[in-house]
């Protein structure tokens, strides 16, 4: 497999051409996780829709390999990244299957009728992320974190290089959080996915990803391994913690130093 | 596919297919000269029938309901592309005003050209109408730019409809001419007084319309995922979304053009098709939608043209009767 590389060079990201995060460089290794921490509102978001070319860049030059994104026709795009954001998928008498097939639309042909293979590849995805249980009921009637599982499938589905995903595991419970991990990194070992996320849980992201982006304020903040980044007191720093944070708790406090401790 | 959901959709494709032909010859057989099924098959034989039954039959009866089939089956097929296009379950070309603003515009045409005494020509009205529905919809686009709200939409839709309908009513009150009973007629929305030569114009831009919007079956179906997604598959959603406008507008242009405004079909159709095939692939609806509009407004004018024989009821006034409730149980049903 070639060496395969995410690179931003110079991107500078915003809303309304007025930048919120500039010169952002960054560079990823075919088959790694990226995740992007910061407090709220540092412009996560902002970034994973930048990054998948549904925000136009303010300034610099987003790279897929050799090919700069933005030069990349539609339909190649989408073979070779999907995503998966907080805007809910409208699915109206869809079942789950229905919304996991909708992944293939990049390879269907002129009317989107799905071949025996894409069929194949549905029950395949469906039974990778373990969803095959719930595939004949109703989208919009599931819980969310079933949503959100059903939306990993249908990502994958996409048989994407790399994926973007905005805070996948918001909504999961500890196991699902789990599982969903491992559905990434077991796709990146078998398949070679490249992932860029936002996460919210730091010390999933501490494990998972070979790559963190730490984001606060108009220029990176920070990006480096796991190692570099929760090293001394950096996270306390990116989050505004202080010792009088929360009053003083001692337990609390342990926690933080919880996150910075534990090896990897 | 499953082989539950494939009976189903074969189950209701046969039925919209007997519902149209049903109410077709229904349709040509009733009227204040009753026809027997038997002439009708005679005459479209070319077998020698009664010279009048021959006459009404294809001078009204036939263009007639060949007319009607054909609208409503645009008029459900418009409405079926708004409301995927802004996501609204309650819009189509009559709330949003596009319908009135294509019959401002074909009223101020055929004033014109009436009073200087030049025979209106189908394509004239359709252009006519063309233009106000774009009027409209420019104006409908660029409320949704500012506001997000589907009521307000709807609301505001209604508004530009009013302005429209005064401005059209003004016209034809200040229009001083012999045909200003037709232009009144028409402008209530009516099937009544469909010639061969307008059904043939109909017939050509609505076909080719509707193959134009069937090709689209596949990126509209990505596109009622939500926007980040259809872009995420790649779809050319700036042009998608030119191409809904385009083809909506002249669909909802054609119906004004010769039948007038025609009210709630272009919403409930879409729904009921919906429910009855329980699903939203364009594909199966686009087609569904068209038969269901075509079996709707057949029915529709059938009563108006019996209930109070021989005095013809407005379209809309049937429509309203069987669509606006189809359009209150959508609402409630949104807000459970």
């Amino acid at each position: 497999m070639e060496n395969y590389y995410f690179i931003t060079k110079k991107m500078c990201v915003g809303y309304d051409n007025k930048p919120l995060i500039k010169e952002m460089e960054l560079a990823l290794p075919k088959g790694e996780i990226l995740s992007i921490i910061g407090p709220n509102g540092a412009g996560k978001s902002t970034v994973l829709k930048s990054i998948a070319g549904q925000l136009r860049l303010i300034d610099g030059t987003v790279y897929l390999g050799e090919t700069v994104l933005s030069e990349m026709k539609a339909d190649e795009l989408a073979k070779k990244m999907s995503v998966l954001f907080t805007e809910k998928l409208r699915a109206e008498l869809k079942n789950c299957r229905d919304v996991v097939a909708t992944g293939r639309y990049p390879y269907t042909g002129w009317f989107g009728i799905l071949s025996k293979e894409d069929e194949l590849i549905v029950d395949e995805v469906m039974e990778l992320t373990h969803i095959t249980d719930i595939r004949e009921k109703d989208f919009d009637k599931i819980s969310d974190g079933q949503k959100q599982r059903v939306m990993l499938a249908r990502a994958i589905c996409q048989e994407p290089e790399i994926v973007i995903l905005d805070e996948p595991t918001s909504y999961l419970d500890i196991k699902y959080k789990l599982e969903f991990l491992s559905i990434l990194q077991e796709m990146r070992e078998k398949k070679g996915l490249t992932v860029i996320m936002s996460l919210h849980e730091l010390e999933l992201a501490k494990i998972v990803s070979d790559k963190i982006l730490c984001l606060k304020g108009e220029y990176v903040e920070r990006y480096g391994t796991p190692e570099e980044i929760f090293a001394s007191n950096f996270i306390e720093q990116l989050f505004d913690i202080t010792e009088s944070s929360f009053g003083g708790n001692e337990k609390f406090l342990a926690y933080i130093r919880g996150i910075k401790a534990t090896k990897k | 596919m499953h082989k539950n959901k494939k009976c189903r959709y074969i189950t209701a494709f046969l039925l919209l297919g007997i519902g149209v032909l049903f109410f077709y010859f229904l349709n040509v057989c009733i009227g204040s000269v009753r026809i027997v099924f038997p002439d009708i098959v005679r005459a479209l034989a070319g077998q020698e029938i009664n010279e009048t039954v021959t006459r009404i039959l294809w001078d009204i009866r036939l263009p007639r309901a060949t007319a009607v089939l054909i609208l409503g089956g645009a008029l459900a097929l418009a409405g079926y592309l708004l409301q995927t296009f802004f996501n609204n379950p309650i819009a189509g070309p009559f709330v949003l005003g596009i319908s009135s603003g294509a019959k401002m515009v074909v009223a101020l045409v055929m004033v014109f050209l009436m009073g200087n005494g030049i025979r209106v020509t189908s394509a004239a009205m359709i252009l006519g109408a063309f233009i106000g529905a774009m009027i409209s919809m420019g104006f409908v686009l660029l409320m949704s730019r500012r506001i997000n709200n589907m009521s307000m939409l709807v609301v505001s839709g209604v508004m530009i409809g009013y302005i429209c309908s005064a401005i059209t009513e003004l016209v034809v009150t200040f229009a001083n001419d012999a045909d200003i009973v037709n232009l009144h007629n028409w402008s209530r929305g009516s099937f009544s007084g469909m010639t061969w030569e307008n059904v043939k114009v109909m017939a050509v831009v609505i076909s080719m319309t509707f193959i134009a919007v069937f090709l689209m079956s596949k990126p509209l179906s990505a596109y009622q995922l939500g926007d980040a997604y259809a872009r995420n598959v790649g779809v050319n959603l700036r042009f998608l979304r030119v191409r809904i406008v385009i083809f909506s507008s002249i669909l909802s242009a054609c119906i004004v053009a010769f039948a007038g405004p025609i009210s709630f079909v272009g919403i409930a159709v879409p729904h009921l098709v919906k429910r009855f095939l329980r699903t939203t692939e364009p594909i199966l609806m686009i087609p569904a939608c068209f038969l269901g509009g075509s079996v709707f407004c057949l029915f529709c004018d059938l009563l108006a043209k019996t209930i109070l024989a021989p005095t013809e009821l407005s379209i809309s006034t049937v429509t309203a009767i069987f669509g606006a409730p189809v359009v209150l149980w959508i609402m409630i049903k949104k807000q459970k």
